[in-house]
């Protein structure tokens, strides 16, 4: 983490009067800076070669209403090449604009509409400053403190009219030309959710597209800022349903390290056990739609037939199928059950043969290759400048995986390789993915022989209740498991960013705490968000058909981009 | 009172194949669903009656009962017309088909074939395009911009693969030297089936078949993903239902014609009374509907583009060149 001090100290040599003040907690660095000087700052980051903070994470805003400035905007940056996060603040009054860092990292683009639509901030300069969640027309900036969250809070409301579109869908408004406006979605069986893109074709050509998302927002960040820290994981799960212990792990380890403790080995070691066979039936999903929207049906039942196997198995440990919270701060819920062992291991070793079975049906199918090459192609350049993540950026041959940059629960103990594409098409996101799922197998495999024995709760009274056999010797065990049950955790005052893997790409939590027990700013940085905002990128040039297979390639799950 | 007997039994000739066919279709309809089912690992209907046997019954109880929409802005007349074209000439094409050898029935010879037409294959081309009308005016009548584009794809797939189907068959006619179905059948008796004499020819017939009938891997107008079901997207209850019967009879009928162009129609390894001579003809039209269901469960959908450069630029000069070396086969053997 030395690195990573070293850009204070050049930001400090740079900007002499802009750097208000460098923070560091947790081992994470943050840098406040003065609105005015925030493109210098960022372009100076982005392009000098000894910082090159070339990558976007996030940028969100959170709400002081008690300050004097009362929005405080924050960037995580992250240096591809030193592999080093970076977080920058700025303070920003009600009704103050400050300039866009479009132009730095094209992946600003829509945390600043978001920043805009939940906030309020405006940012000058910005190309297509609309609402993203929400729609034009909407009342209000709902991630503002005083926003209410029940339903008699709010005054009389009344829906706006329907929102005007970024085209117009009927073709004689349209101007009559050569030119059709085809509305996709949000009803559509191939936009995999309520995914709305609106295309411009002129034959079958698209010559613009320009997606809508929020049509399944429900303000999952608002609704925790009212939950404890523990109520919290269960809005987890319905973020991307594909991979509910997924984010269950992203959220915890953010929690466990804004608290500064660690699971036991064993928790950990199944923590990634468990994460990885989700990450299996995740991709299987995908495959599996990804084959129907391509119109392969019968690969749609093969994979459903595996995916059934290992929710079943994660049904065996956590008790759901789709929704498990299964996770806690500072461990797991419960240790595996009885027998399970040997299920996962009877499932790993049907599974290459299986794996076979699709790659028969695809991989060499000289249909499958001619939807799937050369289309949807982006650089790795572009990749990294619109923030991509997970597959989508590995198929664009950008060796760029958490378990590997930032390894978390135990994860540099494992033996795994990440696959990397050459091409950035179609074929090489699904290659990558095909490769993912042998490669989480293999994980899964050593978790499971190097299980450590030992306890799935930490030994520490801030977050584990009392056993149950104190609870019937000991009143001051009654008293802290009554406490912790009703008023939760209370983590020390501070902010961290972590993020996991997850298997549509980086998942992070950016968590500030105001000392309480509940989050003061719950804020999920999604895959799926970041890359279906490269689609019309993507998909310009291209014909209808190519629409399905690219919005199938990037693997979007909307309960995400829309939280 | 020779003509009331004509009369008579061209229409019991008529109303036994319609109604076989409806029959035909509706079961068609379950056994695509089972066989896709046994490919899918999966059961495919088994509730309604044994092993599902009622299942088109209640299909077409279901189509039949439920609301009739017609969207507001339809072009009415062309959208109630454009199913029953597409029904109407799938079930014609059956008119020519020859099912069995001549049979003696109360004194009469009858030919197990409605009408036994000298310029029958000419029919069949003719018909099966008119049915492409139905799913254009389809498309185009339901003011929906999917079922627009699926009527813009048809039209195209329609002119580029009739053109191969067309040229695919060339070599047969070269070598029979009659259009007339019947006989065409007869010259091949005895292991003289023309897939021996033609089996390019067979192949690009079945790939021009597969487009012809719309289907996976060349199922543009409909294509699901994309079209969300393409032409018939505005369509509902019984009108639906007609596309969807029409489907399956053209499938069989494109089948019946490859079986009677190349596989030597009712002619079998062993002879059968003439009476029982469709059997075989029925067995190799099912072996050929069962390759296009199982294809279906195999191959993904070729993109719009692909489907057009594969036809004209691969199809085509290849079904060109059969017609070419058929030519000079039949000159150095001096037929």
């Amino acid at each position: 983490m030395r690195n990573a001090q070293i850009t204070p100290r050049k930001l400090k040599e740079k900007f002499p009067d802009a750097i208000l003040d460098t923070l560091s907690f947790r081992e994470e660095e943050t840098v406040v800076v003065k609105k005015e000087a925030i493109l210098p700052i960022c372009r100076f980051l982005a392009q000098e070669p000894a910082l090159s903070y070339d990558f976007l994470t996030d940028i969100c805003g959170v709400d002081y209403p008690d300050r004097e400035k009362r929005f405080e905007l924050v960037y995580h940056l992250y240096s591809m090449g030193r592999n080093t996060r970076l977080r920058l603040k700025t303070a920003v009054g009600e009704g103050e604009a400050l300039s866009t860092v479009e132009s730095v990292w094209k992946a600003a683009t829509w945390f600043e509409r978001e920043a805009y639509d939940m906030f309020g901030l405006t940012f000058e300069g910005h190309h297509d400053l609309r609402r993203l969640l929400t729609w034009d027309g909407y009342k209000g900036h709902p991630l503002r403190k005083d926003f209410p969250v029940k339903g008699e809070d709010f005054e009389h409301y009344e829906v706006p009219a329907m929102p005007p579109d970024a085209f117009s869908t009927m073709p004689e408004e349209a101007g009559g030309e050569r030119e059709m406006i085809l509305n996709m979605g949000p009803q559509h069986p191939a936009t995999h959710g309520v995914l709305r893109v609106v295309l411009k074709l002129d034959g079958e050509i698209i010559r613009d597209a320009v997606p809508y998302v929020g049509h399944l927002h429900r303000g999952v960040e608002k609704l925790a800022e009212q939950m404890t820290y523990t109520q919290a994981i269960t809005l987890t799960d319905r973020l991307d349903y594909t991979a509910g212990i997924c984010n269950n792990l992203s959220y915890v380890l953010t929690v466990e390290k804004l608290l500064g403790i660690e699971a036991p080995k064993r928790a950990q070691y199944i923590r990634v056990m468990m994460a990885e066979l989700q990450r299996i039936a995740a991709h299987l999903l995908w495959l599996a739609t990804h084959a129907l929207d391509m119109g392969a049906m019968t690969v749609l039942f093969y994979c459903f037939r595996e995916r059934e196997t290992v929710i079943d198995i994660l049904e065996d440990i956590t008790g759901a199928r789709l929704t498990p919270s299964f996770l806690r701060i500072g461990g797991l819920a419960a240790d595996l059950p009885d027998g399970v062992e040997a299920k996962i291991k009877a499932f790993l070793d049907d599974f290459p043969r299986r794996m076979r079975e699709y790659e028969t049906l695809l991989t060499k199918n000289i249909i499958w290759l001619k939807r799937t090459k050369d289309v949807g192609v982006i650089s790795p350049e572009k990749a990294i400048n619109w923030g991509l993540t997970g597959p989508v950026i590995r198929g664009s041959g950008v060796n760029w995986d958490i378990r590997k940059a930032f390894p978390y629960s135990s994860y540099d103990e494992f033996a795994f390789e990440i696959p990397i594409g050459e091409h950035g098409d179609v074929y090489d996101r699904y290659l990558v993915r095909l490769e993912e799922m042998r490669q989480s197998a293999r994980i899964v495999r050593q978790a499971l022989q190097g299980l450590p024995k030992g306890k799935v709760r930490v030994a520490d009274p801030r977050v584990t209740p009392p056993a149950k056999e104190e609870l019937g010797k000991e009143i001051n065990a009654v008293i802290r498991h009554f406490k912790l049950m009703s008023e939760g955790i209370s983590p020390p005052p501070g902010e961290v960013y972590c993020s996991v893997e997850n298997p549509k790409g980086e998942l992070g939590w950016y968590l500030v705490s105001d000392g309480t027990n509940r989050p003061y700013r719950y804020r999920i940085h999604t895959p799926s968000f970041v890359n279906v905002a490269v689609l019309p990128e993507m998909i310009k040039g291209l014909l209808v058909a190519d629409v399905v297979a690219v919005i199938g390639s990037i693997d979007i799950v909307l309960g995400e981009i829309d939280r | 009172m020779e003509l009331a007997y004509f009369l008579i039994e061209t229409v019991v000739k008529v109303v036994a194949v319609f109604a076989v066919l409806m029959l035909v279709v509706a079961y068609l309809t379950l056994a695509e669903r089972k066989i896709l089912g046994r490919i899918q690992v999966r059961y495919g209907p088994n509730r309604v009656g044994p092993f599902g046997l009622f299942q088109p019954i209640a299909d077409g109880i279901k189509a039949f009962f439920k609301e009739d929409l017609v969207p507001a802005r339809a072009d009415k007349t062309l959208f109630v017309i454009a199913p029953m074209i597409s029904i109407t000439a799938a079930i014609s094409l059956f008119a020519v088909i020859p099912f069995g050898e001549q049979i003696e029935l109360f004194g009469r010879r009858i030919s197990l074939t409605i009408a036994s037409l000298d310029i029958g294959l000419l029919y069949v081309f003719a018909v099966a395009s008119l049915g492409e009308y139905g799913i254009v005016l389809g498309g185009w009548s339901g003011y929906n911009k999917y079922g627009l584009m699926g009527a813009l794809r048809a039209a195209a797939q329609m002119i580029s693969y009739e053109v191969a189907l067309a040229l695919s068959v060339m070599g047969v006619l070269m070598i029979a030297g009659t259009l007339n179905l019947v006989e065409i059948v007869r010259q091949q008796a005895g292991w003289h089936w023309n897939i021996l004499y033609q089996p390019f020819a067979f192949i690009f017939y079945l790939v021009c078949a597969l487009a012809e009938i719309n289907r996976t891997p060349f199922d543009m107008p409909e294509a699901e993903a994309e079209l969300a079901c393409g032409f018939n997207i505005e369509y509902s209850s019984m009108k639906f239902a007609l596309f969807f019967m029409a489907e399956y009879a053209h499938l069989v009928a494109v089948c019946a014609i490859a079986t009677t162009l190349f596989l030597g129609g009712w002619d079998g390894p062993f002879n059968l009374p003439p009476a029982l001579s469709w059997i075989w003809f029925v067995a190799k039209t099912g072996i050929l509907v069962y390759f296009f269901i199982w294809e279906r469960g195999t191959f993904p959908r070729l993109r719009y583009d692909q489907i057009m450069r594969f036809g004209w630029k691969f199809l085509l000069p290849l079904t060109l060149a059969n017609i070419v070396g058929t030519g000079l086969y039949m000159v150095l053997r001096g037929m």
